[in-house]
């Protein structure tokens, strides 16, 4: 089958991004990432997105797709196609580096603020890491750290130091894991939980069903019971 | 991003769920009644104008326009209303395992209100 994909494009210089348009022979139960990474060989190898496992564990892959956001590895062309054609952007809320590839540093720059307790110890790298890595042998456990739940989130859109749901969300892991929630104060705060209006497109979304929003209010209901506590003579 | 792109993300509703959708109804519908709150300050000041300058106004208010007007602004009370204690519940860490019920409970309640409400805007309202 014929599919007709409009592809997000942008390079460091442009003034502002344009979208190209390509035809591919493509079966219905490819995936977007699979069709996309044939055009990329066959049609415009400079063409950039980001990608790693192709099986949804390695959250790389987030794009929005047809107007919504998805792990392109794990959907099926013919599940998102409107009339044969599909439109494919980056994730919103990010710093678009090139096409559909985008810089997602102003959300990790905020899990080191909620002392993760879920972290997984992986093994030692192949490779030396140069030292800007900061965290080289450790990713978290549930959440595929994708980006999609700030893409989809409106006030991650609109306030640009507003944690956001997947840090958020990993503050409430944290708290319930250690009970300590000294370790995540920052979260108690304007840019932490009491941003967060409710809108729930982070769990509509999370292609690990991590529920970020649902996390976010729990951990509200914590912050809440422990300020209590407080005015009531007790400690956090 | 820029001031206008921020506001358009909030208003988007393409591909967006029905909880977004609601989270942006619920918005707009407490900016609207907001605003309704200062047209009707200034409605009820026009009385230190005189009893004709009043009843000019409310002649319009008791038009057919004027009673679409109270339908829309019934309608966005109950919206507010509805998706407000929805939000209540939820954003207080409180059923959230029954949140999407929740949710349809809110938009069924608030259609049935304003069904029922503009039958007796139209109704009994209406001299």
């Amino acid at each position: 089958m014929k599919y007709r994909l409009i592809i997000y494009r942008y390079k460091e210089g442009w003034d502002k991004p344009r979208y190209d348009t390509f035809i591919v022979e493509a079966d219905p139960d490819e995936s977007v990432l699979d069709v996309i990474e044939r055009i990329s060989l066959t049609q415009d190898k400079t063409l950039v997105f980001e990608h790693a496992c192709h099986h949804g564990a390695c959250g790389a892959c987030g794009m929005v797709i047809n107007g919504v956001e998805r792990l392109a590895c794990i959907t099926r062309i013919g599940d998102v196609a409107v009339g044969n054609t599909v439109v494919v952007e980056p994730l919103r809320g990010f710093r678009v580096i090139s096409d559909l590839a985008v810089d997602k540093s102003r959300m990790f720059k905020h899990f080191e603020k909620v002392n993760p307790a879920t972290l997984e110890k992986l093994d030692e790298p192949p490779v030396e890491l140069p030292e800007y890595v900061v965290i080289p042998r450790e990713k978290l456990f549930d959440c595929i750290e994708c980006g999609i739940c700030y893409s989809a989130c409106p006030i991650a859109n609109t306030l640009e130091e507003y944690m956001g749901p997947s840090a958020l969300a990993i503050a409430y892991k944290t708290a319930l894991e250690t009970g300590d929630l000294k370790r995540i104060l920052l979260a108690d705060s304007k840019n932490g939980v009491w941003s967060c209006h409710a809108a729930f497109e982070c769990s509509v979304r999370c292609p690990v069903n991590f529920e970020p929003g649902e996390k976010i209010m729990k951990l509200r209901r914590m912050f809440l019971k422990s300020s209590l506590k407080l005015l009531l003579g007790g400690s956090r | 991003m820029k001031p206008l792109e921020k506001f358009r993300s909030w208003l988007k509703v393409k591909g967006r769920s029905l909880d977004h959708f609601s989270f942006l109804v619920r918005r707009l519908a407490g900016i609207v009644l907001a605003l309704y709150l200062f047209i009707h300050m200034v409605d009820i000041s026009t009385i230190l104008l005189g009893e004709e300058a009043y009843n000019s106004l409310l002649n319009i208010f008791a038009s057919e326009i004027g009673l679409i007007f109270d339908i829309f602004m019934w309608a966005m009370l109950v919206f507010h209303g509805s998706l407000g204690v929805y939000s209540i519940v939820t954003e207080s860490g409180m059923l959230l395992e029954k949140r999407r019920y929740l949710l349809y409970i809110a938009w069924i309640g608030a259609i049935i209100l304003i069904v029922f409400g503009s039958w007796v805007i139209i109704n009994v309202l209406e001299v």
